[in-house]
């Protein structure tokens, strides 16, 4: 009886230590930047962007150390084929205003939408190559540095995945 | 030797520059000029509503909304509820502190002597050694008259400033920047306007010029930022920032703090140094157009909405 129940004790144990493990290896991305992130605030949920995140970047004031923060620099990404992803879940990150937002300036499928972009309701059909929509929601600054679009990527606002599920979205409309 | 020197000098320079951080801009600041006429240069409908009058005509043409760069749906008409909003001011302004005195011990029953001083706000206070917004004005005076506490951002202060601002209704903005403190504070506020800061390295400028303005951003309408600044502070019904007992009254210091928010950058500190350049040149940028006290945001007239559903 003993022994068993040091089995089960050990076995309890053992299956703590894988779980924690794999909640580690969840929250873990091995992007450092992206993981400060996350670990402060969950996009997509009630709570805005907190302040401890955003002095993270550049900001108007001049009493504190965000002022002089220098501009991320422009990243230019190579897109890694098959393109994988979940289409519920990127209509839901392009819709969200607290997380990808994409609605407020672009029409997308199924969605109306604010006029500043162009009309995404039809993108599909348009054939875009994949590494260009890949690197124009990264970093438009590639392709316009004085675009009205975030940098999705060096500001790490998406990450590779939820991108990837936003292209899955957007050009699923034939 | 001389060689050694220039050496010497060409490897100082480049740290000197490394220490001043390149920022991020939209491009248009340097053709900004203080004056609501400036809009010519960054959309193409000031003459439609550069007074009330053109206002009337190109809504009488049939314009909508979008044509005329939203700057008729809540200019017109004055807002009801913000009138309440001005007597509760007024209430404050001649309420006695504990030492006997109120505003209008200094100033004059019902404000005599302030009419038309807020169309030139913000303004070098030369007791406090800087530059200075409405709100900010009325914390110190508050202060060191009535030994009242009334930072910007709180209930007295915002309805103070909303009556004061009532006494310039219909005065044109007349923000002087052509030197010293306030032109230094213009142009700093120019260069934060079109700054590129925050989660999405956006700057003002990214919703309040070129292609984004005349647009839709959501249910939002942005328009250029020129002649605005004449329209604060404002009746601003639908929403609150977290925290807010203000009273609904959106100063132009509190305008910009949820700008800041909803664009995902860090929020300023209402009548901070830096958060006072943007409402001077906010302001300054309004020169020339008169003051309209109390409209509100969100103008209950829907009629723009049925003729863009029409259209």
């Amino acid at each position: 009886m003993k022994t068993a129940m040091r089995y089960l004790l050990l076995g309890t144990l053992a299956l703590t230590a894988v779980l924690s493990a794999s909640v580690l290896a969840q929250s873990s991305s091995g992007d450092e930047k992206l993981d400060k992130i996350r670990a402060k605030w969950k996009p997509g949920g009630a709570e805005m962007i907190p302040q401890d995140v955003l002095t993270m970047f550049p900001c108007h004031s001049e009493e504190l150390p965000c002022g002089k923060i220098a501009p991320p620099p422009v990243e230019k990404v190579t897109f890694k084929g098959p393109l994988e992803g979940d289409a519920k879940r990127g209509e839901a990150i392009a819709i969200n205003v607290r997380y990808g937002n994409c609605v407020a300036c672009h029409s997308l499928p199924g969605h109306e939408g604010g006029t500043i972009g162009p009309s995404l309701s039809d993108y599909g059909k348009r054939g875009m190559p994949l590494d260009y929509i890949y690197q124009r929601i990264w970093d438009v600054r590639v392709f316009n540095p004085n675009a009205f679009m975030p940098i999705y990527g060096p500001n790490r606002v998406l990450t590779d995945q939820e991108i990837r599920d936003v292209m899955v979205f957007i050009t699923s409309s034939k | 030797m001389k060689g050694a020197l220039l050496a010497a000098m060409l490897c100082v320079v480049p740290v000197l520059a490394g220490a001043q951080v390149q920022h991020d801009y939209l491009p248009g600041r340097e053709k900004v000029v203080p004056h609501v006429s400036g809009d010519e240069q960054f959309s193409n409908t000031y003459r439609y509503w550069k007074d009330a009058d053109a206002v009337r005509k190109s809504k009488a043409a049939g314009l909508q909304s979008r044509d005329v760069n939203f700057k008729d749906f809540r200019w017109l008409e004055k807002s009801f509820d913000g009138e309440a909003k001005v007597d509760m001011g007024r209430e404050v302004f001649h309420r006695k502190a504990k030492n006997g005195k109120s505003c209008a011990s200094c100033h004059g029953e019902n404000g005599e002597k302030l009419k038309g001083v807020y169309a030139k706000l913000p303004k070098y206070n030369a007791k406090a050694g800087r530059v200075v917004t409405g709100p900010t004005q009325v914390k110190l005076c508050a202060k060191a008259n009535l030994d009242e506490d009334w930072p910007e951002n709180t209930k007295n202060n915002s309805l103070l400033d909303l009556y004061v601002a009532s006494l310039s209704d219909g005065v044109p903005v007349a923000v002087d920047v052509s030197k010293g403190p306030m032109k230094e504070a213009f142009e700093k506020g120019r260069d934060l306007y079109f700054r590129r800061t925050g989660h999405f390295h956006f700057a003002c400028a990214s919703c309040h010029t070129g292609v984004a303005t005349t647009s839709f951003l959501r249910g939002q309408r942005p328009s250029t930022f020129f002649g605005d600044a004449a329209q604060y502070p404002i009746y601003h019904f639908p929403y609150r920032l977290p925290g807010d007992d203000v009273e609904d009254i959106f100063t132009l210091q509190h305008q910009i703090r949820s700008c800041q928010m909803l664009s995902r950058m860090l929020p300023g500190e209402e009548g901070s140094p830096s958060m006072t350049a943007i409402e001077v040149f906010l302001k300054a940028t309004s020169n020339g157009y008169p003051m309209s006290i109390p409209t509100q945001q969100y103008n209950m007239s829907t009629d723009y909405l049925k003729k863009e559903a029409g259209n």
